[in-house]
């Protein structure tokens, strides 16, 4: 791939994460929180969008990530008040910007009108002139990253638009050139977890000693009398004097595995000319980063423009305190060292220190994501899920030895025995770890949820909560993803039809704004999500009459109120009597419900009338292993998934009817359900197996269509390691995947949904047939 | 005339499109030494734990920003010679004028072109072979 288009790639991907970092600290705003630091990621998010995509002369979005840079520029810089309804008119511009970086990464546009509108909002608010002129001549002058040679105004030929003169400088000699011997000085401070990881310092100095002459000395300063001496405490410090002809590089390899649980600073005595000023920062006082952070973070402070302050102090909106422009305020006193400019400002609110202003100022939950953020890595999905197939490699391989140990009549206390049961527990361990790489927190689902809520409020003319619970929760990225559409539609749907108009809430007594609640938690080995809203709940008899008006149950069915409420998942049934666009779209809760089936998971509905409705649903962590029903069939072992099933019963002669020739239905309280022979079917047989002789599976498919599949013989439930089949072989008809038994051979997962449409198809083209023939 | 691929740079941005584009102009350029920094705190710990001969900078970053960034490295004699230049917006006028008084030794506004890039390098370096 081309490198640009490579960066390109790299570049949405970081567009995603700063939209998500916009939105809630966007978020966060209208929570109040509106310290520098939340304001300061605020626009930094549509400050990097912005850079980026002027690299890729990606104009549209430039243009509407300028005007709205320069309205986040004026919140931060104290000149407009983030009140309520400049955050709710920057949320919205945040979703049209995600519809810009959407629409360069695939290629669409943004509806104008809808852009300009924002555009026209955000200009509103900082009271400048309306998108035109000023920001299209900036474009001009903003070039995407190609050779075009770029005519500059002056001789020296630096485009000088600052007044700025570069300054020149040297290469300053970093390494000695050649094999030169010259001498090194290296202060090492070891903390206590350099001890603690059973390193040790003179092990380090013999190593040193390999390169050259080294002279020890060592700082025992800090080391107290005998009575305070904590033994697990370091206290030395050593300074080394290493003359060698090797290179810093070579040097620094030595604390390679000491690396950040020591301080180390390694400086060539010729190594650079006077410093520029003095600095306490020098090499004789043990060197502290963040001591020299602050003192930079102070002196900057100290010469930020007088008038930017005054602004700030003037605002009375709760822009909070200090920060002109680069985050925390001075902690140690006032700057020295640096002309300290007009900013005698005895009056300024109390400064928060940087510590302070993390702990009060940014919720708990986005200084945590900060953290993860710095301890990420990306890792190409492929990898992991090579890594998955190993481990599952690995399990299946483990539960063979043990069969065979078993088998082989090795008593259980032996010592072999003990340790398989080891080897399996850390083998579960490693599988559990590595399917936890490929979990995510829910969050980049949650997190797309605030927007489709305004939306659909401002259509529905309601007033809308939205309250998020348990974002972190993790699950399988696959499981994510195709959460994405189900939870969607349950809060249109929420909003829809479950929350009432404001009116209609006062007057039953509630509050006009209603709330819609989306928790995720984890639950004995699967993840819970809820979908619950404050509204009317289920209007049950108003339900009953439009599964009758649809023929879905007889007039005179008797139902439970769970009954009813559940007839809403049923294919064909919507509410709506006439399709609305937002919940309608042609799909109803009978999508939803097969979706989340189809991740193995189950959905259930709750519902209190004029109280409100959850919709609850289970879904396995992982997609990987799967809770099997391990039966045989002909002397074949297959597996069905154990959600699909929901009885298992052994076939009595009277409930069994012939209804042709090799078909069979059964009753099951009061119902006739067809039979379905798997081995039959997957040609294992061609005499089909007596009913009573087997056992049936009454499993329920796509769209709740039910068939009672036979088996010889069921053996038990296991969880097991699912292989595609298509990846290893080919589709199969009626099967979804294959998995590896302990004993090593393989089983066939069968596809229900598959088994179930296949023996519909069939009956379809019978009946056609007979019909044809009659 | 210093060679480029005898130019060690640190490139500091919290953004790793800018980092990459960065990078890609300097390759271009005939570079070979680069070593990355998301922000300035983490950038200044990798300069102290081993110089660079060139850092170019991003300002707006989480941390530690680049103007604290480049005062830190003037107030750390063992690398206080390292030649900045600072990555800035087409806005960022008082920006460069606040660097100036640090001693940054240039700027480059963003977007930049690979000629740019080269142009404001030379101007501290001198032209490059």
């Amino acid at each position: 791939m081309d490198p640009l288009e490579a960066i390109k790639v790299t570049f949405f991907q970081e567009c995603e994460e700063q939209l998500s970092e916009l939105e809630s600290g966007l978020l966060a705003m209208e929570q109040g929180e509106t310290d520098s630091e939340t304001v300061n990621a605020v626009f930094r998010a549509v400050h990097s969008i912005k850079g980026g995509a002027g690299a890729f002369s990606l104009e549209p979005l430039v243009r509407f990530a300028h005007v709205f840079e320069t309205t986040l520029d004026d919140v931060r810089g104290g000149k407009l008040a983030p009140d309520n309804n400049v955050v709710k008119v920057m949320l919205r511009a945040a979703d049209v910007l995600a519809d810009h970086v959407r629409a360069a990464r695939d290629g669409g546009v943004v509806e104008e009108a809808r852009s300009q509108a924002l555009a026209a909002a955000l200009e509103a608010l900082n009271g400048e002139a309306p998108l035109g002129g000023l920001v299209s001549d900036e474009l001009d002058d903003m070039p995407g990253l190609e050779f075009t040679p770029q005519t500059v105004s002056d001789d020296d030929g630096f485009g000088d638009d600052f007044g700025f003169t570069p300054l020149a400088a040297g290469v300053i000699a970093l390494e000695p050139e050649g094999p030169a011997l010259r001498t090194w000085t290296l202060r090492l401070r070891p903390q206590n977890a350099l001890y603690a990881k059973a390193n040790e310092t003179g092990l380090l100095l013999r190593e040193l000693k390999r390169l050259g002459d080294i002279q020890v000395s060592i700082d025992r300063s800090e080391l107290p009398g005998l009575a305070d001496l904590e033994p697990e405490q370091a206290y030395l410090a050593w300074t080394i004097a290493l003359t060698t002809d090797r290179s810093r590089d070579e040097i620094q390899d030595i604390f390679e595995f000491v690396d950040g649980d020591c301080d180390l600073v390694i400086s060539a005595e010729d190594f650079m000319a006077a410093p520029l000023e003095t600095s306490d920062a020098g090499l004789d006082a043990p060197f502290d980063v963040m001591a020299l952070i602050q003192q930079a973070q102070a002196d900057v402070q100290a010469t930020a423009a007088p008038a930017a302050i005054t602004e700030v102090l003037a605002a009375p909106a709760p822009v909070s305190a200090s920060a002109p422009v680069s985050g925390p305020a001075p902690v140690s006193g006032p700057a020295t060292g640096t002309p300290v400019a007009a900013v005698s400002v005895p009056s300024a609110p109390p400064a928060p220190t940087p510590m302070a202003a993390t702990a009060a100022g940014v919720a708990p939950d986005a200084a945590h994501g900060a953290a993860a953020q710095q301890a990420t890595i990306r890792v190409d999905l492929d990898r992991v899920d090579r890594l998955i197939d190993l481990v599952g490699e690995l399990v299946i391989n483990q539960a063979m030895l043990a069969q065979r140990v078993t088998e082989s009549g090795v008593p259980r206390s032996s010592n072999i025995a003990m340790g398989l049961d080891d080897l399996e527990h850390l083998t579960r361990e490693i599988q559990d770890s590595v399917m936890a790489i490929r979990a995510q927190p829910v969050k980049s689902v949650f997190q797309r949820m605030p927007r489709l809520v305004r939306e659909v409020a401002a259509m529905t003319g309601k007033q809308v909560r939205l309250v998020t619970e348990g974002e972190g929760t993790e699950v399988d990225k696959t499981v994510i993803e195709r959460l994405t559409d189900p939870i969607t539609h349950m809060i249109r749907n929420a909003i829809d039809h479950g929350l009432e108009r404001p009116e209609v809430r006062v007057a039953a007594g509630k509050g006009p704004e209603g709330t819609v609640r989306l928790s995720a938690a984890h639950r004995s080995g699967r993840i819970v999500i809820e979908v619950s809203d404050d509204g009317k709940g289920i209007d049950r008899p108003r339900v009953r009459q439009i599964a009758i008006d649809k023929g879905l149950i007889e007039v005179d069915s008797n139902l439970s109120d769970e009954d009813v409420d559940n007839l809403i998942f049923m294919p064909g049934f919507s509410t709506a009597s006439s399709v609305s666009d937002i919940s309608g779209r042609g799909v109803g809760m009978d999508v939803v419900k097969r979706s989340i089936q189809g991740l193995g998971g189950r959905i259930a509905i709750t519902s209190r009338p004029g109280q409100g409705s959850t919709f609850t649903l289970s879904l396995p962590l992982t997609l990987a292993v799967l809770d099997g029903m391990v039966v045989s069939v002909c002397d074949h072992t297959l597996v069905a998934p154990l959600t699909a099933i929901i009885e298992s019963l052994q076939p009595k002669a009277q409930d069994v009817r012939a209804i042709g020739p090799d078909a069979y239905v059964i009753a099951i309280r009061d119902s006739y359900t067809p039979l379905i022979d798997v081995g039959a079917m997957l040609g294992y047989r061609t005499t089909p197996l007596d009913p009573t002789k087997g056992v049936a599976l009454l499993v329920e498919g796509e769209g709740g269509a039910r068939a009672a599949l036979m088996v010889d013989a069921i053996q038990g439930q296991r969880q097991v390691v699912i292989k595609s089949l298509e990846a290893n072989y080919r589709q199969v008809e009626g099967i979804a995947a294959a998995t590896i038994l302990g004993d090593g051979r393989v089983a066939l997962i069968l596809d229900v949904d598959n088994v179930v449409a296949a023996r519909r198809r069939e009956k379809a083209r019978s009946d056609a047939k007979l019909a044809a023939a009659g | 005339m210093p060679a480029a691929s005898g130019i060690s740079v640190l490139i500091v941005d919290d953004q790793m499109t800018m980092r990459a584009l960065v990078r890609n102009g300097l390759q271009q350029l005939g570079f070979t030494e680069f070593r990355d920094a998301v922000d300035g705190e983490d950038a200044l710990r990798q300069l102290i734990s081993r110089p660079s001969h060139l850092v170019i900078s991003d300002f707006n970053m989480p941390k530690l920003d680049g103007l604290a960034l480049l005062r830190a490295i003037r107030g750390h004699p063992p690398i206080s010679k390292t030649a900045f230049i600072m990555l800035t917006g087409r806005a960022d006028r008082e920006l460069v004028q606040r660097a100036v008084q640090f001693g940054v030794n240039n700027y480059l506004v963003k977007p930049f072109t690979v000629t740019i890039l080269k142009e404001k390098i030379e101007a501290v370096f001198g032209p490059l072979t």
